[in-house]
Parts: C-alpha cells; sequence; structure tokens
C-alpha cells in the first residue's frame, strides 16, 4: 500500500505533460461537433426556407411556418456567434434547436404546399368551367339577340 | 331622329359582345399573372434611440448603454433570407465596397437571420456599449454579448474625435448558389469614443 502511494507522485508527474494534449483534444473536438452542428442547421434553415417559398409559390398562407422559421434563424445567428465566441457547447446547443424547429417548419411546409396545389388545382378547374359556361351563354344570348334584331329589323323596312 | 343602320348596329352588338365575353371570362382570365414591372430591392435602415431617424448614439464612452433600431424592407416580389451582420471598425479598416460588391473583410460580431414575405419590413432593437478607452477598444458588447475587438484609433485632428464606425452589412441567400451572397448594401454610425 505504501509503496503504491510513493509511485503516486511519479504517476502524476509522468501524466502531467498530457493533460494539454488532452485538453486540446477535448476541445478540438467540441468545436468539430459544433462546426457540424452548425453546419447541419445551416442547411436545415435553407432547405426550410426553400420548402416555404415553394409552398408560397403554391399560395399557401406560410406567415405562421415564417414565425417559426425566424425562430430557428434566431438560433443559428446565436450558434454563429457563441461559435465565434468559443463556447462550442452552447453553439451546438442552439444549432440543435435551430435543426429541429428547421425540421418541423420544413415538413410543414411540404404538407402545406400539397395542400395548397390542391385546392388550386379545384379552383382553376371552377374558373375554367364557369368561365367557359359563361363564354358560351353570352355568344349564343349576343347570337340569338342579334338574329331576332335583324329578322324585326327587315320587318320593319 | 335618324333611324340608324344594320351595320352600326352590328358594330354596337359586337362591342357589347365583346365586353360580355371578357366579363364571362374573367374568371379565368385572372389566373394569368403578369410579370411583376416594378424594380426590385432591398432596404436597410437605422433608426435612433426614439425610433426615428435622429439622436443616433455618437459621443460614447465606457460602459454606457445606447439604443438603436436596425430595418430592413423586402421589396423583391419573393420572401427572403436575409442575414444583417454588425461590424466595427475604425477609420483606416475597410469598409465594403459599393463598387465591386464586395463585404468589408473585417470579422462579424453580432448577426440576425431571418426570412422576411414580400413587401414587409423587419426591424430588431439593438443594445450597445464600448469597453475601453478612445484610442483601444477592447471590448463592444451587443444585445447581452461581449465581443473583443481589440480597436485602435488615433486623433482626428480634422473632426476633433477619436473615431470608430458600428455598420451594418446586408446579405441575401441565394438559392441558385445554396449560400449568402453579400448584398451591396451597408449602414453605419459614427462613434466619438470619449473618455
Amino acid at each position: 500500500m505504501s509503496s503504491n502511494l510513493k509511485l503516486l507522485p511519479i504517476l502524476v508527474v509522468l501524466l502531467l505533460p498530457s493533460i494539454p494534449v488532452f485538453i486540446s483534444r477535448v476541445s478540438a473536438s467540441s468545436e468539430n461537433a459544433a462546426n457540424l452542428a452548425i453546419t447541419q442547421a445551416e442547411e436545415t434553415m435553407a432547405s426550410a426556407y426553400e420548402a416555404v417559398l415553394e409552398a408560397r409559390r403554391a399560395r399557401a398562407n406560410v406567415s405562421d411556418l415564417l414565425d417559426w422559421l425566424n425562430v430557428a434563424g434566431e438560433h443559428l445567428a446565436e450558434a454563429h456567434m457563441l461559435y465565434r465566441l468559443g463556447d462550442f457547447d452552447g453553439a451546438v446547443y442552439f444549432a440543435g434547436l435551430s435543426s429541429e424547429i428547421g425540421e418541423e417548419v420544413r415538413n410543414s411546409a411540404g404538407e402545406l404546399k400539397i395542400k395548397a396545389y390542391e385546392s388550386w388545382i379545384a379552383d382553376l378547374w371552377s374558373r375554367v368551367i364557369g368561365s367557359f359556361v359563361g363564354v358560351i351563354v353570352v355568344v349564343s344570348g349576343i347570337f340569338v339577340t342579334w338574329q331576332v334584331f335583324k329578322r324585326r329589323y327587315f320587318r320593319q323596312k | 331622329m335618324k333611324p340608324m343602320k344594320l351595320d352600326e348596329v352590328r358594330i354596337i352588338f359586337l362591342v357589347a359582345g365583346l365586353t360580355l365575353t371578357l366579363i364571362a371570362a374573367s374568371p379565368a382570365l385572372s389566373l394569368i399573372s403578369l410579370p411583376r414591372s416594378e424594380e426590385s430591392f432591398s432596404e436597410l435602415w437605422l433608426l435612433g434611440p426614439e425610433h426615428k431617424a435622429e439622436n443616433y448614439p455618437f459621443n460614447v464612452s465606457n460602459m454606457t448603454q445606447h439604443r438603436i433600431y436596425v430595418g430592413v424592407g423586402n421589396q423583391l416580389g419573393y420572401a427572403a433570407y436575409y442575414n444583417v451582420s454588425v461590424k466595427f471598425r475604425n477609420q483606416t479598416q475597410q469598409l465594403p465596397n459599393s463598387t465591386t460588391s464586395e463585404p468589408s473583410p473585417l470579422p462579424t460580431l453580432y448577426e440576425f437571420c431571418f426570412v422576411l414575405l414580400d413587401g414587409n419590413m423587419w426591424e430588431a432593437p439593438l443594445i450597445f456599449a464600448i469597453e475601453g478607452n478612445s484610442s483601444l477598444i477592447q471590448n463592444i458588447s451587443i444585445n447581452g454579448m461581449v465581443f473583443p475587438v481589440n480597436c485602435t484609433s488615433t486623433w482626428d485632428s480634422a473632426r476633433n474625435g477619436f473615431y470608430y464606425q458600428m455598420f451594418f452589412e446586408l446579405w441575401l441567400y441565394n438559392v441558385t448558389s445554396s449560400r449568402f451572397q453579400y448584398h451591396n448594401r451597408f449602414v453605419g454610425i459614427w462613434l466619438n469614443v470619449t473618455g
């Protein structure tokens, strides 16, 4: 037991130089993790934005989705700033939050786009059919009225 | 009154017929969207503490808080994804180059990321304080976050002060290239650091 205790200071002296290496490796790995999390959050945010843009083009109401997307954007900005300040754990946390919200927005935007597209198609058909019937009625009405008028006109002459 | 000729009545019928046909076809015609003819652009502005374009912070001292507002307007014709980068410089450091559309090479301190619908505007408060003295600013705190800047300035005898500038660059996400691009717009405020 006492010999073990005597060995302890020697062990500490031997291991001491490896501590900075260990710390720098931990730091490098958390920097890498933060970098990865931020890249993923940026990609998710961009794809969520593109999905919202498509939903908007399909005439969907995207204002609620935009509110959420902007929350994801705030978290992403926070992650960028914390990364630059060297707070890698904080950066990972906020990038993760941004990714989660971004994914939700992307999925909801996809569903909203399909619904909006379906209702747009239904609206398109009703407008086209309505206009077609309307034009036929107007043209026939004008034609019949013209014929009646012409007959009366020549009768009067 | 002279009675109308048949040809004249025919023209009236034709005009009335065409008008009524256009009215009947209007639901379908409304689906045709004409291309936007207006100029598309983005706006970037700064407002003072009272939300007006006046009383901007100018004479600033160590650890005194100041409030301004930064705003963006989207007139691009589509929902745009913006980034506003906040940067800090002395009189000799580079500003963005408006001719070559290059952003300033200085590092971004604070930033905002947001998506804005066409025709809408966005605004956010920015509370800042500097840490240091007139010739050396060590840190700048923005909305509660402290950023090391270590920025030096020399006495400007022409304008009687130690001048620094906080400026805001507008970046726009490009869907085609899948990255943010400098949108060639920036605004800034000059700060005369006293004490």
